[in-house]
């Protein structure tokens, strides 16, 4: 059955495919490459090794600034989640940060931390770190009571008790946060280099931009999504296999 | 934990970071971090000069547009997409490549598509928000409880009835939940379209971040998270008025 799928899928995407190519015969290349268009421009730039010398930059500050994020956000989570007080002290707050637009901070951080390596990773870890703190706490809050008093019941130490069964417990909130994450850390990534100075995979695609070369865009746009999608899918495996008791549905 | 505990604290929480802000802004100065007094000093000539929420209601009435028909488009795939498995087929692979895709690299692309007017900001809210109200749409689709829509079966309903009278009730709050999340990244693309270009809102906090003063540019942030706050209520509120049944805690996803 899931074989079946994954199939179709791929006939899906290659019928999609087929139609943008003939769709795109119909306007010029400056609007819109076909297909076969943007896979020569993959082709050529990376047997050149200039896309994944590019790429490998890139990755620099988006790696930096989303472990700076998950190393805030999921001990802060948990005391979110675990701690009554805190929570109803902080959710307000952390809401209305969280309601602005991430971009809009970017002159900001331009005034702190400057137009290159520091301003992107700073960007990259305000866009992670919100979104990763409301999945932990959210999911700290939900462990399921009846397994904290069991192990109460059984005379279990507070560290027992955090360690044994609401770390387990919540596990799978920190995996789901971490996907959430790194998600946009990749997202992050290319904003970053688009709206501060120009570098890496970001001036690639200015570059092409100015060049009306859209072919060069959207060769930029594959290897992100591709990107997105593995780093998803890579966590959703990942999950899969470290936590077998906690069943997706 | 009773109601009035939990305002004490929600306030005491905002005091608390008002008061930090405060201190910080005082010890950094007005260029690095206005403290929130200076802010609300500099937030009435913002509010009397105009320029502010002319922009605003300039920049909120081209989005309105683009998550209009991210609407449009987006609840009945999504309901084609959780209901029949041929349209689930041909159109996930696609959704779940162009949902994880960043808004800001498309800007690039876009601007040779559509130029740099309203049909640019348009499209790319509209691409930014649509993917998540059909996934959210489609969830909840697959999800309507078989059982409910075999009773109406059983009693002779036709299928228009069923999908009027017992589909889209069940789905109401999936709707609403979809625009809901929909409508926060459409605000966070029409920032990105807007301080790429340099237009419109986002034009205007591009523009002020360049002043030596950082409070007008705190000013503008409050703004917008306050258009974001409100209109987020707006729309849970719908919702209850929609589905009063769901009431009962639906967290979006």
């Amino acid at each position: 059955m899931r074989y079946r799928t994954g199939i179709l899928y791929i006939l899906s995407i290659c019928a999609g495919l087929l139609l943008w190519e003939v769709v795109a015969g119909q306007f010029s290349r400056v609007v819109l490459s076909p297909p076969s268009a943007v896979l020569r421009h993959l082709y050529v730039n990376t047997t050149s090794l200039l896309l994944p010398l590019l790429l490998v930059r890139s990755l620099g500050h988006a790696a930096l600034g989303f472990l700076l994020a998950a190393a805030v956000a999921i001990p802060l989570g948990f005391l979110m989640g675990r701690s009554e007080k805190a929570f109803h002290m902080f959710d307000p707050v952390v809401n209305a940060i969280y309601a602005i637009p991430t971009v809009a901070f970017v002159p900001f951080l331009i005034i702190w931390f400057g137009l290159f390596f520091p301003g992107r990773t700073a960007l990259v870890f305000l866009m992670c770190v919100f979104d990763m703190l409301v999945t932990v706490s959210a999911g700290a809050r939900n462990v399921d009571p009846a397994q904290i008093n069991v192990g109460r019941s059984f005379g279990a130490s507070r560290w027992q008790i955090f360690g044994k069964v609401l770390l387990p417990a919540s596990l799978p909130f920190v995996f789901t946060a971490v996907r959430i994450g790194l998600v946009r850390a990749v997202n992050a990534m290319i904003t970053a280099e688009l709206f501060f100075a120009a570098v890496n995979l970001g001036a690639h695609m200015q570059k092409a931009q100015n060049r009306f070369d859209s072919a060069g865009l959207l060769a930029i746009l594959t290897i992100l999504c591709v990107l997105g999608l593995m780093v998803q899918e890579g966590v959703k495996a990942l999950e899969a296999k470290l936590l077998p008791w906690h069943v997706r549905h | 934990m009773s109601r009035g505990q939990r305002l004490v604290l929600q306030l005491t929480g905002i005091a608390v970071t008002v008061a930090a802000w405060e201190v910080v802004g005082r010890m950094m100065g007005e260029g690095l971090l206005a403290a929130p007094s200076v802010v609300l000093r500099e937030y009435g000539s913002l509010l009397s000069e105009g320029t502010m929420l002319r922009e605003l209601f300039f920049s909120l009435r081209q989005m309105l547009v683009g998550f209009g028909l991210a609407c449009l488009v987006g609840m009945p795939l999504g309901i084609a997409m959780g209901r029949s498995r041929v349209f689930d087929v041909i159109l996930h692979p696609w959704v779940s490549m162009l949902v994880v895709l960043s808004v800001a690299a498309l800007v690039p692309l876009f601007l040779l598509l559509f130029g740099s007017g309203f049909n640019f900001r348009a499209a790319i809210v509209f691409m930014a928000s649509v993917w998540y109200i059909v996934l959210t749409t489609y969830h909840g689709a697959r999800g309507v409880e078989p059982r409910f829509l075999e009773v109406a079966c059983s009693f002779g309903a036709s299928r228009l009835h069923v999908f009027w009278k017992v589909l889209m009730p069940a789905l109401y709050p999936y709707l609403i939940t979809g625009a809901r999340i929909g409508l926060v990244h459409a605000i966070r693309a029409m920032v990105v379209a807007e301080m790429y270009v340099i237009v419109g809102y986002g034009g205007l906090i591009h523009k002020t971040g360049l002043h030596v003063s950082t409070a007008p540019l705190l000013g503008l942030l409050l703004t917008l998270m306050t258009v974001s706050i409100v209109s987020n209520w707006l729309l849970r509120l719908a919702g209850d008025w929609l589905a009063p049944w769901y009431k009962a805690r639906l967290t979006p996803a």
